[in-house]
């Protein structure tokens, strides 16, 4: 009886003793996997459609590229991927540009049920240029909604095409019926993609666009087969293809549970497998990069020249948390983690790495993004803007050099980022690290005297005899953001000026923007690819807002030397030549004062010792190929750190034991 | 009882009428489609391809037309695709619903039992220092935030005591149990206080009844009066909680499946807040209305189960 009594108790603390806080199967242990936590799921793996960096980070490992970065050099380099070799710009007489890319023969995509759905396994074929251009009619399918429409216009016959599919479709419904590749070939396809043979591949601008390299570089333009889009559509139990990638990258998708786990694996049918001969740029680990790699490890030689990937798995786990997140990285559960706000000076003291941190074996990575966060003005605003002359070009200056961009991220990012002294961030061309802008430093006495200059002393609006009123417009009603705002409100008011904050959400803000009906605001740019132009094209006066809706010059800036320059600069190839028109541009924007220019976002992030080399990209690469882990040492690691502790579940039950017991005795004996 | 049954559902439809008819202006008039189109396309997307989505999503059409394709698509359970990601969003729920059911069912049938134990417990040791112990700790425990619960528990259990997963989900049937150990027990613990303090309300209401009496009387034993006659006798109140909770575990728990990872229902609609997907949130909370809706009126026609003296007017 007594030995029943106690079964419970033991079995449960059994239980509780052959608990595991990992969440993996054990059976994972000893495999070369790579886990790493996704913020939320991914809205789709359709390359033409894709525009996120989460997305980007499972898609870019699964389809590759006729052109890559190299890994390891900065600023950004392009290297061959599935072409054979970069190709020149080819100028016609008639002002247009062509590239000719030259397709590796014999690369294959993965095999899949869509290419023959009734043989009883799946097969598969080769990547030839039709598939390239393909992926490129799809971008310009309206019903496709490829955020990149804009970029590819710049292909002639690209708009006109979309033109002639639409009307076909809607002539006839039964041409929307048809399969997709014959919908593409009836429609006439795009006239500036020229494919000879099987392998050769030609593009061709209405323009000089040297930036459409980068975009070839990027998943939107990676092969697709016709084969997967017309199988792949969701009907008879099939996924959609934006769930089902048929690709031709290193990594093929194994499972796709969109919202808990996507399970990548080796694609056996990846270039770099078939033809390990060719040692092909992006099929090798690299042997040079930037200076200080090799001391970061990032140059090991038992790793150079070697075939990629190293890896054999590379797992996504929803993790939406991020406290969860970063502490299961602890645990050892995540090969790296950013660092969040809550643990930073756990894991960060004086710039470098905690000694705990250090202690546990891992190491810190900082890199700064092609990233620039700024406070802009309305050029066409009468009071700050252009047409208010040299009086508002001083408040511009005025207020740029009450804004101190150090506090602000001592105060709100830990001291993390790097305060921009110009549109261009580090690690791309034209940034000059020598370059002290003398409005971006915090000089309130100066600023004073230009307000004064500009007809306001002491901030004070003549017209009116209060402090000149402006009104600052912001994409973030919440309550930390505000915070943020307010910080830079502070520092005007400092000056005397009176500036409101209208905090409203994105949408009413973006709304704003575009009808122009604001005088000052904050925003932000991600670049697509490592070049100045696409930073200083928010300035272009082409691209304003006002003249153009919905175009990136928010700020509305027009100035006819910096466009006549952003023309000359844009064509041009990184030398001396271009680094001295930026630094005229530069000079421009340094008078004029359209932007405060704030700060260019810096990441860190923590790495355990298992894991090799990994560098930091702004930019979306496919970075899975590179990266390499010691499943034997995380395994030792994960056993040290996650030891159960079972001890209270018995004190639990013990203490509950000694508050009941005395008072189910005691109510028995007064029964009695 | 048939009229009954029939008045009843009449009363439902119209709720569910006057629900939909709240979602339309809440969700696809109030809202601007262009914040839709640019969650779903990207910030950087150009003004023609937001107008693009917007037309293929049927935005751009006259708003009667909309309310009319609203209604019409709901009551034919018709729920279409997902703004965000474009996916059908019955399949999303189909997804949904099995990790939801997976924790919530345990986590909802261990809570009862012990809720329904520690009643009988306490209220049996009435008036002594268990009772007022145990309801001291009831009070306590329901006083204090869930979310106070998943953290401290993800601190406790996961990172010091390294019992189960900090988060996450595998429907690995090998490692589900992992997985929703410490959800299980989050969500069966967070109600528990409220519900003793309830039933033991109950309980000891029946036990002052002249029928308990008359049981001891005749000589029946504690076990017997607490488990056969007041027990049953408070079934009313314990089918009404326990109907009524129902819904509830088929739409999961949007903060602790949030915080754990758990892919379930409750997941469906924290994403669809966050993304201003409001042709999934329409749905989850057209779905949500309708099962609280329906489980009312089972709910009343229990009751003729649990008391046969029961009639229906």
């Amino acid at each position: 009886m007594r030995r029943g009594r106690w079964l419970p108790a033991m079995s449960a603390a059994l239980a509780i003793a052959a608990c595991s806080n990992s969440p993996y199967p054990s059976s994972d242990d000893g495999i070369k996997v790579r886990y790493i936590p996704l913020g939320e799921a991914p809205k789709t793996l359709d390359p033409a459609v894709s525009y996120s960096a989460l997305d980007h980070a499972i898609i870019a490992n699964v389809y590759d590229t006729l052109l890559e970065y190299h890994y390891l050099e900065r600023p950004y380099t392009l290297i061959p991927g599935l072409a054979e070799a970069v190709p020149e710009a080819q100028r016609r007489a008639d002002g247009r540009v062509a590239y000719h890319f030259r397709v590796r023969p014999g690369m294959r995509f993965e095999r899949d049920p869509c290419f023959a759905p009734d043989a009883p396994e799946p097969t598969d074929r080769e990547i030839v240029a039709s598939d390239f251009a393909f992926a490129l009619m799809r971008i310009a399918d309206p019903t496709v909604i490829s955020p990149v429409v804009a970029t590819f216009s710049k292909v002639v016959g690209f708009e006109e095409f979309a033109k002639r599919l639409v009307a076909r479709r809607d002539a006839d419904p039964n041409f929307a019926a048809q399969h997709i590749d014959r919908q593409y070939a009836a429609a006439g396809g795009i006239d500036g993609l020229i494919v000879h043979g099987r392998y050769e591949l030609e593009v061709v601008l209405r323009e000089p666009y040297p930036q459409l390299l980068y975009w070839f570089a990027m998943p939107f333009t990676a092969p697709v087969p016709w084969e997967a889009i017309a199988y792949y559509d969701g009907d008879g139990g099939r996924p959609f293809f934006k769930e089902h990638p048929v690709a031709s990258g290193p990594f093929r998708l194994a499972r796709y549970e969109k919202h808990s786990r996507i399970v990548l694996e080796r694609n056996p049918n990846w270039y770099g497998a078939l033809h390990p001969e060719w040692r092909a740029p992006g099929a090798i680990y690299p042997s040079d990069g930037e200076p200080g790699d090799a001391e970061k490890g990032l140059l090991q030689p038992e790793y150079v020249g070697r075939p990629l990937p190293f890896l054999d798995r590379i797992e996504f786990r929803l993790d939406k948390e991020d406290i969860a997140s970063f502490n299961k990285f602890l645990q050892g559960y995540y090969d790296a983690s950013g660092i969040i706000q809550e643990s930073f000076d756990r894991a960060v003291q004086n710039g470098g790495l905690s000694p705990a941190m250090a202690a546990r074996g891992m190491s810190l990575a900082k890199s700064v993004e092609p990233a620039i966060f700024y406070i802009g003005f309305n050029m066409k605003d009468p009071v700050v803007g252009a047409s208010g002359g040299d009086r508002a070009r001083k408040l511009r200056q005025a207020m740029s050099l009450a804004v101190d961009a150090v506090e602000f991220k001592r105060i709100f990012n830990n001291g993390r980022d790097v305060p921009a002294m110009s549109p261009i961030p580090p690690g791309i061309f034209g940034y000059d690290e020598s370059y002290t802008n003398p409005y971006r430093k915090l000089d309130p006495d100066r600023a004073r005297a230009l307000l004064a200059e500009a007809g306001y002393p002491g901030g004070i609006d003549p017209k009116t005899r209060r402090p000149l009123h402006l009104t600052f417009d912001a994409g973030s009603p919440d309550t930390r953001s505000r915070l943020r705002y307010e910080f830079f409100i502070d520092e005007w008011r400092g000056i005397g000026i009176d500036v409101e904050l209208a905090a409203q959400n994105y949408n009413a803000f973006q709304e704003k923007v575009r009808r122009g009906a604001y005088q000052i605001y904050m925003w932000g740019w991600i670049a697509d690819y490592p070049d100045p132009e696409n930073f200083l094209f928010l300035l272009w006066g082409p691209n304003a807002n006002a003249v153009n809706p919905g175009a990136p010059n928010t700020s509305n800036f027009a100035d006819p030397r910096f466009d006549a320059l952003f023309l000359a600069m844009k064509n041009m190839p990184n030398g001396p030549e271009r680094m001295q028109i930026i630094a005229e541009m530069r000079a421009i924007l340094e008078r004029e004062r359209p932007w405060i220019e704030l700060l260019h976002s810096e990441s860190y992030a923590l790495y355990h010792g298992w894991l090799h080399n990994v560098k930091p990209a702004g930019l979306s690469l496919p970075t899975g190929k590179y990266g390499d882990v010691d499943p034997e040492l995380r395994r030792e690691r994960r056993e040290q750190w996650n030891r159960p502790i079972v001890w209270p579940a018995w004190a639990l039950v013990a203490a509950f034991a000694l508050v009941v017991t005395p008072g189910i005795v005691t109510f028995f004996r007064e029964r009695q | 009882m048939l009229a009954y049954a029939v008045r009843r559902l009449a009363y439902g439809f119209l709720v569910v009428l006057g629900v939909l008819g709240l979602l339309f202006a809440l969700f696809f008039v109030y809202a601007d489609p262009h914040d839709m189109a640019r969650r779903a396309v990207g910030e950087k997307a150009s003004p023609g391809v937001l107008d693009d989505w917007i037309k293929q999503h049927g935005y751009d059409r006259p708003k009667l037309e909309q309310l009319r394709d609203h209604y019409w698509k709901m009551l034919t359970f018709d729920f279409g695709r997902s703004d965000l990601d474009d996916v059908p969003i019955a399949r999303r729920l189909r997804e949904g619903a099995g990790p939801s059911l997976v924790f919530t069912v345990p986590a909802f049938a261990i809570g009862l039992l012990l809720a329904i134990q520690l009643s009988l417990f306490v209220a049996y040791f009435r008036d002594s220092y268990i009772d007022r112990t145990i309801l001291l700790i009831a009070v306590l425990e329901m006083s204090v935030s869930i979310l106070l619960y998943i953290i401290g528990g993800q601190f406790l259990i996961g990172k010091i005591l390294n019992w189960f997963p900090i988060s996450g989900f595998d429907p690995d049937p090998a490692l589900i149990p992992r997985f929703i150990a410490m959800p299980v027990l989050i969500y069966s613990l967070a109600g528990v206080g409220g519900d003793v303090r309830f039933y033991r309300t109950v309980f000891i209401e029946e036990m002052n009844r002249d029928y308990v009496r008359t049981a001891r009387a005749k000589g029946a034993g504690d076990g017997r009066v607490m488990l056969r006659h007041v027990l049953r006798n408070s079934m009313i109140p314990i089918l009404t909680n326990v109907v009524t909770a129902i819904p509830f575990l088929f739409m999961g728990s949007l903060l602790i499946e949030s915080f754990f990872g758990i892919p379930g229902l409750g997941a469906v609609t924290v994403d669809a807040v966050q993304a201003n997907d409001f042709s999934t949130l329409r749905v989850v909370v057209y779905i949500d209305a309708l099962l609280f809706i329906v489980f009312q009126i089972v709910t009343d026609f229990t009751y003729t189960l649990a008391d046969p003296r029961v009639r229906f007017e």
